[in-house]
């Protein structure tokens, strides 16, 4: 009888020995839904960043259980599975789905104490919207990215631009981080304009911000088809004002479905292709999968290197430690100008430094050089 | 005024693909009395099916969009089949079948996007992207490619409907589905018809309208609305109301947005408007149907 | 005696349950009892009184927004917030109603789906009424009596709702208004003849199921402690329909059932059909009205029949 006892209690311990093994870190993506374009890369960039981590061993002698759950896009559902990870255990929440779910999560990663973060989303009011110290945004702040097109622009000395974005929330956010920084800087926004989903021409739009003559167009839309519908009513009217868009265009879609429109754009990006740490990345993504990464890749890839960082930092799965560690990161990842790290100086909760952009020009249809780094 | 003349083409090519989608609705409306929501989605199967055979396939245009076309008139008939016969076989309300389309529609959506990438793809141009200009008026190729096409389909629609033996029953149908059944006309086969034709009008209007806008999979739903509006001002009852319907809808929309002193955000707001309002004073829309 | 009792025991079990399940299964089960809600006052309207319509979820959407803005915008005390938001529901179903009930067949569908997509828009347009695409969040339930409700106590306030809600529509139902609405529904002339004045059937249903959906709204708001517009879409719109249908439309049960199966059918099957579900949504939904129009509550009926047998 002791012997089946111990017997069971070694095979208990084993079992409890073996569940504690792994750290579990949950994901929350967007499968079928609107975000599913970004969400999808940026959670295969997930994945094989942890898997890589892994095979090195994982972190503090552990390997990493990735916790991947469907939003499909609807913030309520996203709210309630940030709970269920919760339940389950998991020590950090990665969000790679629309900036609304983000927020949703919030209201949940607060009041059960659990970090949270974003590697891609770039709404502003993520982090001041809610006073979670539990959050964190490393995505490239739409307010970064107008700043950064701004200086590129500097020499150029506008005056009179004008702005056009779509009626997504994510397009929304962007272009009101962009008229703000604009109408700091004492230029004058001649023309906002708005494309809608399912549009079938941005003509009027475009007929509008040609009477209001401009001296530059700053695109801030995220939608794809309606941006490629600016484009084509761009080059149908013959408008000559320089386009500078937002990170949006640096989603290598454009290459494809925008043949013959994109040449000469400017837009802002934090994927500088000579960076060596990006060579790396492209590289070992390539022999895993066999793919090609996009940028999209690269941001989810930092997102879990961010987190593994900052577990490995505070030294064990204590919630409030991994707080304090992430607040106190100071990381140089796949993302940002070379030399850039993400940090969280003062409090704050935004991690992209706001010198980490890059400008590039598209030249003909490909992603061409990098023309400008940063705000200064 | 040279603004104008711009919007005018612009406009008028987006009203034909939204008279498109109107025709595709009122092929299936006439003789049936059924709305087919999927027609949205339709169209969004017509322009992957273009990208698959233009894009990646290469095939040459005219094939490839007889191709699609045809292709399109068998998921119409299909989808009648399966979905429409059964139910008015059973004489089930005419709810029932309207419903079991928005299943279709969902079931389309899906199929599509398990089948391709997130990302939008690329329809290429039969053309080209250059520009005709002629009398003042000018316009891209793939604007005047489409104002042709839709002038080609609805005038074989309008003499299929007045000249020909078939159009005749489908008018017949429409009027007395009873009667026409009395007086020998295969109900089923025109019904059949109908979606078929229906489907491929929509598939005509994906395929014309996915070189602008590329391939998505969330292009269906935003057409279909637009068809519709389009149909409830031209009016159920004449080929022609189609057509009418979508410019009407499509220089209400870029007129506004042009022209109109409000901030652009609102302007999306328009052609709901037009629907609710159109809806409230005239339901039966513009153009009433022969006696 | 027994049934009240039936129904109460029911009640208390629904009541109860939330302090036995952990947060992510009490957040689940609080959205299932709204949906549930939602979908019979949906099934009153659709079901019971034919009436098709998609601007259900926007009334929950305006119920929502109406009690945030009113509360922590203008700054009104919670109960003439929430006051005002009933009557902005009723005010804006009877602009809607009062118009388009006198067209017949879809008009009233085509009517609501465009108000659910101007209402979108006037979120998104909204500014910092209404926070624009981004919503509104940051704003925690006032303080009742000195008392917090959160958690599973606020469980509590779903269920009165759901229990308020089953019990004017069963009331209704089971009376001859409910069957002036079936009447209406299947055959509006003969139920004319008889007296019933259809026009103002349709509009008392619509309103009053719509202001329901908008009180639902107002409990949801203090689920999250959010609001955005994606929250509120068209989608939304299509699967209060797909659950009604699927349950079986017309029965209060049939609803209630669609509404459970369809809520928890992406949870459940994530992990089997990984992100298909809106396939099997779209399926079962032609499956059913091809094999079953009375739905899932048809088949319960035609097995339970089958053993009584």
């Amino acid at each position: 009888m002791r012997k089946l006892v111990v017997a069971l209690a070694l095979g208990a311990l084993a079992v409890g020995a073996h569940a504690q093994e792994t750290i579990k870190i949950g994901v929350i993506t967007d499968r079928v839904g609107v975000s599913r374009p970004y969400s999808e890369p940026n959670t295969e960039g997930v994945v094989f960043g942890a898997n890589e981590i892994n095979q090195k061993g994982g972190i503090l002698g552990r390997k990493i259980e990735l916790l991947i759950e469907d939003d499909q896009s609807r913030p309520d559902i996203s709210a309630a599975l940030a709970r269920k990870l919760v339940d389950q255990g998991v020590v950090f929440i990665i969000s790679v789905s629309l900036s609304p779910a983000a927020q949703q999560q919030q209201t949940v990663t607060m009041e059960a104490k659990t970090p949270q973060m974003t590697p891609t989303n770039s709404a502003d009011y993520l982090t001041t919207q809610l006073p979670n110290p539990y959050f964190w945004q490393t995505g490239p702040l739409g307010s970064i990215q107008i700043a950064t097109l701004l200086s590129h622009a500097k020499s150029k000395n506008f005056k009179r631009v004008a702005l056009i974005t779509d009626n997504s929330e994510l397009g929304q956010a962007i272009a009101k981080a962009f008229k703000g920084t604009l109408e700091k800087a004492g230029i004058q926004i001649v023309a906002e304009e708005v494309v809608a989903r399912g549009a079938t021409t941005a003509m009027p739009q475009m007929q509008k911000l040609r009477a209001a003559n401009p001296e530059a167009l700053f695109l801030a839309g995220v939608l794809t088809a309606e941006n490629v519908l600016v484009f084509r009513a761009y080059k149908e009217l013959g408008v000559k004002f320089p386009i500078h868009s937002s990170y949006n265009l640096s989603v290598p879609v454009y290459e494809t479905v925008a043949k013959g429109l994109i040449d000469g754009i400017t837009f802002v990006d934090a994927y500088d292709p000579d960076k060596p740490e990006v060579k790396a990345f492209e590289a070992a993504f390539r022999k895993a999968t066999g793919k090609d990464p996009q940028n999209m890749h690269g941001y989810g890839y930092d997102g879990i290197m961010l987190v593994a960082d900052a577990i490995r930092r505070a030294g064990s799965t204590d919630k409030e430690k991994i707080r304090e560690a992430m607040q106190k990161t100071n990381y140089a990842g796949v993302m940002g100008a070379k030399g850039m790290k993400y940090s969280f100086p003062d409090g704050k909760r935004a991690g992209f430094d706001p010198n980490g952009m890059v400008v590039r020009v598209y030249e003909k249809d490909k992603q061409g050089r990098v023309v400008h780094v940063g705000q200064k | 005024m040279q603004d104008f003349l711009e919007l005018a083409v612009s406009a008028t090519a987006s009203g034909c693909i939204y008279g498109l989608i109107a025709l595709a609705y009122l092929l299936m409306i006439r003789p049936t009395g059924i709305i087919n929501f999927a027609v949205g989605e339709w169209a969004m199967v017509a322009a992957f099916g273009g990208h698959l055979l233009l894009s990646r396939w290469e095939w040459t245009y005219a094939l490839g969009m007889a191709a699609v076309v045809a292709f399109m008139m068998l998921v119409g008939w299909t989808t009648e089949r399966v979905a429409v016969r059964p139910l008015v076989e059973r004489g089930a309300p005419i709810l029932a079948p309207i419903l079991a389309l928005l299943g279709v529609l969902v079931i389309t959506r899906e199929a599509i996007s398990v089948s391709f990438p997130p990302d939008p793809m690329p329809v290429p141009f039969p053309f080209g992207i250059g520009r005709l200009e002629f009398a003042g008026i000018g316009g891209s190729y793939q604007t005047f490619f489409i104002i042709a096409v839709t002038l080609a389909v609805f005038i074989g629609a309008w003499l299929f409907f007045e000249k020909t033996l078939w159009g005749k029953s489908f008018e017949a149908v429409a009027l007395n589905r009873r009667a026409a059944a009395l007086m020998g006309i295969n109900l089923s086969r025109v019904t059949a018809l109908s979606f078929a034709g229906g489907a491929g009008a929509a598939g005509m209007a994906g395929l014309l309208v996915s070189p602008n806008i590329s391939a998505h999979y969330l292009m269906g739903v935003p057409l279909a609305i637009q068809g519709f509006t389009a149909l409830v001002i031209g009016g159920v009852g004449r080929v022609e109301g189609a057509l009418l319907g979508g410019l009407l809808l499509a220089f209400a929309e870029q007129l506004t947005a042009r022209y109109a002193p409000i901030p652009s955000g609102y302007t999306q707001g328009v052609p709901l408007l037009f629907l609710m309002i159109f809806l409230l004073a005239r339901p039966t829309g513009l153009l009433k149907a022969r006696a | 005696m027994i049934r009240v009792a039936a129904w109460v025991g029911g009640f208390v079990a629904l009541a109860a349950l939330p302090f036995f399940l952990g947060s992510y299964h009490n957040d689940v089960y609080r959205k299932l009892l709204l949906w549930i809600t939602l979908a019979l006052g949906y099934n009153f309207l659709f079901g019971i009184c034919g009436q098709v319509a998609f601007s259900h979820f926007a009334f929950y959407g305006v119920g929502a927004y109406s009690v945030v803005i009113l509360t922590f915008q203008a700054g009104l005390p919670l109960p003439v917030a929430i006051l005002l938001g009933v009557v902005i529901c009723v005010a804006l179903a009877l602009a809607v109603a009062i118009p388009s009930t006198r067209l017949e067949g879809f008009y009233l569908a085509l009517v609501t789906l465009a108000l659910a997509q101007l209402f979108i828009v006037v979120l998104n347009e909204g500014g910092n009424v209404t926070g624009g695409a981004g919503g509104i969040a940051n704003y925690r339930l006032p303080l009742i009596f000195g008392w917090r409700l959160a958690g599973p106590p606020y469980t509590l306030v779903v269920v009165a709702l759901l229990g308020a809600t089953l019990a004017i529509l069963w009331r209704l139902d089971h009376s001859w208004f409910g069957r002036a609405c079936r009447a209406v529904r299947d055959n509006p002339e003969a139920a004319a003849a008889m007296g019933v004045d259809v026009v103002r059937t349709k509009v008392i249903v619509f309103t009053l199921t719509s202001t329901l959906a908008g009180i639902a709204g107002m409990v949801y708001a203090f689920v999250d402690n959010t609001v955005n517009p994606p929250i509120f879409g068209i989608d939304n719109a299509f699967l209060i329909l797909f659950m009604v249908i699927v349950g079986g439309a017309g029965r209060h049960a049939g609803a209630a059932i669609g509404a459970i199966l369809l809520f928890l059918l992406p949870f459940w099957l994530a992990p089997v059909v990984g992100h298909h579900h809106q396939l099997v949504f779209g399926v079962l939904m032609l499956a059913v009205i091809l094999v079953q129009p009375k739905g899932l509550i048809g088949i319960w009926d035609r097995c339970r029949d089958r053993f009584s047998k």
